[in-house]
């Protein structure tokens, strides 16, 4: 699915990325870890193609193709779902105009009809309930005004309409309370489908007792410096990131 | 003085019933000359592609095919460089309204037309007396007292070699009478386009009014539409613009009578290298009159809009509401907005309101956009046409907003942020 290898980017001319690899196969969850400053949210953007973000060294295919090489529209519909740690407010554009048109551009590159306003709005509703916004949400403008909670929520209901293939959650859960984050976990697991995968960036183990992750990775510096199962969360949740050492404490500093 | 005003002033003999207005403007602009650069009026906008042309007119023009506008079955009325090539006394037009060449016999529509000829356009715009001086075609269109026509008349002024076309359109509508009229002018040669219009619209009457001024590349484009205002009349005026070597609009707006509403809504799409220019000024002269006035534009790359908007509120005009609104975005650093909304009011017991604005493209949105999958042109139309699409949508004509709405999204489209 996602094959990272040695990668190496900068933002305004200073390194965050420093050899990162990753491997993610059909249907896993990874969850990366770290520190502040570790270049966690880097790593999504740097994937997603946002300008600014140089790789200066390294790959990173995408079932094959390099995405790299892609411009940010087109890594969106080779399959890549970047649900934002902070998402955008867009006033003027409403929630429904702005999936509509991202759902038919998914359905363009699939080769298949647009769908109509109606067969959208059917989906749409679905997708609200899902995740447990109002259904006027869909008329609002992007974002605008949502509190933290619903922007999170917005943002799984986008994945759920999108269909992506691997998704990519930039701290899904932060600013949420438990019953948020149930939502957003319910979200998500309903898109697992053993084909779909996940890389999961959080802070916290807590959401990764409703997201079951297959493999968790502690990201240092700019670098995977520990992998694991599971139970490399908990011990982080126990004891901190003291072990990463020096690497850490430069991150900190 | 420029080589081109002096060849104007030269060539300028025709004797006629409208001759004592050409000899005044002939006068004025001898004692006016070439505006010095920077002058007010011409302030951001440089005269240079005209000032050392050769002034030449055609004495003849093919007819051309004209786009049609899609169900809005008009009258059409078409001018190519400059010269009337519509038989107008062949044409069906509706009974309580008339059509008639400037260049007519009967002494009646003469009066009629010496009426309004040059007589609602302030003499203040140099462009407006070259025209008044050397116009060889126009057309007079009169609707009578009471009379509603439904069918619109469009006035195209196509140009398509390199001369000089002066064209005026002279409108009088009687007393509760209403009307819809088009000026259309396109074309992207070495040409220079003189087109004015006069508008006296009488007591109670309605115009439903649109200006689209699409001339590019190396085209100038240098006109105007001017409005008198009676009591109680109304006027809807919709325009359009594009940028092209030279190009300039002046409106004026005359509240000449009571309880007149004046409105007004311009967009201009500018894309690379262009120029346009709107200069609006509108009289309030007497009281309870209403002006809504939005002009938005949208500015590429090396592009520069001009914007001027003036409203001019007299001592007696108590309680007229007047709003003016002027909204930009700007598509790159190197694109040039200059705006200037003026407000000048002598009466106390007045309502109004003006702005501006210029916006830049919002990264972090588009970037949010994009990596949805929604395409890059699709995007900033997303962003960034909704301001402009207020005003497509405020369009009274479906016909007209159907045609225009896909031009205006297209060209949007096309344009690149830089």
């Amino acid at each position: 699915m996602l094959s990272i290898k040695n990668l190496h980017a900068s933002v305004e001319e200073k390194n965050i990325i420093k050899g990162l690899n990753l491997e993610v196969k059909p249907g896993e969850v990874h969850a990366i870890m770290g520190p502040n400053g570790a270049g966690k949210s880097t790593l999504g953007y740097v994937l997603s193609g946002r300008d600014g973000y140089e790789v200066s060294e390294g790959e990173a295919m995408l079932n094959g193709k390099d995405l790299l090489e892609l411009d940010v529209e087109e890594r969106a519909r080779e399959g890549l779902f970047l649900a934002f740690q902070y998402p955008v407010e867009i006033p003027g554009v409403s929630n429904m105009e702005f999936m509509k048109e991202s759902v038919n551009a998914m359905r363009e590159e699939r080769g298949e009809e647009p769908l109509s306003a109606a067969e959208f709005l059917k989906k749409a509703k679905e997708a609200c309930k899902q995740v447990q916004l109002p259904l006027d949400f869909l008329k609002r403008g992007v974002n605008e005004g949502f509190s933290g909670g619903e922007k999170k929520r917005n943002e799984i209901m986008q994945m759920i309409l999108l269909e992506p293939k691997l998704c990519i959650l930039d701290e899904s859960d932060s600013g949420l309370d438990v019953d948020a984050l149930q939502v957003v976990a319910d979200g998500v697991n309903s898109q697992r489908d053993g084909e779909r995968s996940f890389i999961v960036v959080t802070h916290y183990q807590r959401l990764l007792d409703y997201i079951k992750p297959d493999f968790v990775h502690i990201l240092a510096d700019g670098k995977i410096v520990k992998s694991g199962d599971a139970s490399l969360a908990l011990e982080v949740e126990k004891s901190g990131y003291a072990f990463l050492g020096k690497a850490y404490e430069e991150v900190e500093a | 003085m420029s080589q081109w005003l002096e060849q104007v002033i030269d060539s300028a003999q025709r004797d006629d019933y409208l001759s004592p207005v050409r000899q005044q403007a002939l006068t004025q602009l001898k004692a006016d000359g070439w505006p010095a650069r920077r002058s007010e009026s011409w302030r951001f906008t440089p005269l240079t592609p005209v000032e050392k042309r050769e002034a030449k007119q055609a004495v003849q023009a093919d007819s051309l095919p004209v786009p049609a506008i899609d169900n809005l079955n008009a009258i059409d009325l078409i001018f190519v460089d400059g010269v009337l090539v519509t038989q107008v006394n062949t044409l069906d037009v509706p009974a309580g309204m008339t059509i008639t060449s400037l260049n007519t016999d009967d002494a009646a529509t003469q009066q009629a037309i010496s009426s309004v000829y040059g007589q609602v356009k302030p003499t203040r715009h140099m462009f407006g007396l070259v025209n008044d001086a050397l116009c060889q075609h126009g057309i007079f269109i009169n609707v009578e007292a009471g009379v509603k026509i439904d069918t619109p008349v469009r006035i195209v002024n196509m140009a398509s070699q390199n001369v000089d076309a002066h064209t005026r359109v002279v409108v009088k509508v009687a007393e509760g009478a209403s009307a819809t009229v088009i000026e259309q002018g396109f074309g992207d040669t070495e040409s220079l386009t003189t087109a004015f219009a006069e508008y006296d619209l009488a007591d109670d009457a309605h115009l439903e009014h649109y200006r689209f001024a699409m001339f590019t590349d190396k085209a100038k484009q240098l006109g105007g539409s001017h409005f008198k205002l009676h009591n109680r009349t109304t006027l809807n005026s919709t325009m359009v613009g594009y940028g092209s070597e030279l190009s300039r609009l002046d409106v004026d707006i005359h509240h000449a009578g009571e309880f007149a509403d004046a409105k007004m809504n311009a967009i201009y799409l500018l894309a690379e290298g262009e120029l346009f220019d709107l200069h609006s000024t509108i009289e309030h002269a007497m009281p309870n009159g209403t002006t809504e006035e939005n002009a938005r534009g949208i500015v590429g790359d090396k592009a520069r809009a001009v914007f001027n908007g003036r409203i001019h509120i007299h001592r007696d005009a108590q309680k007229t509401l007047a709003e003016l609104n002027n909204r930009n975005l700007l598509l790159s650093r190197r694109g040039v907005i200059n705006t200037k909304p003026e407000l000048e009011i002598y009466a106390d017991d007045v309502k109004c309101a003006h702005g501006a604005t210029v916006a830049e493209i919002e990264e972090e949105a588009l970037y949010y956009m994009l990596t949805r999958g929604i395409s890059r042109s699709k995007a900033l139309v997303m962003l960034n046409f909704g301001f402009i699409q207020e005003l497509i949508n405020d369009v009274p004509s479906v016909a007209v907003r159907e045609w225009i709405a896909p031009i205006l999204s297209e060209r949007f489209a096309q344009m690149e942020v830089k």
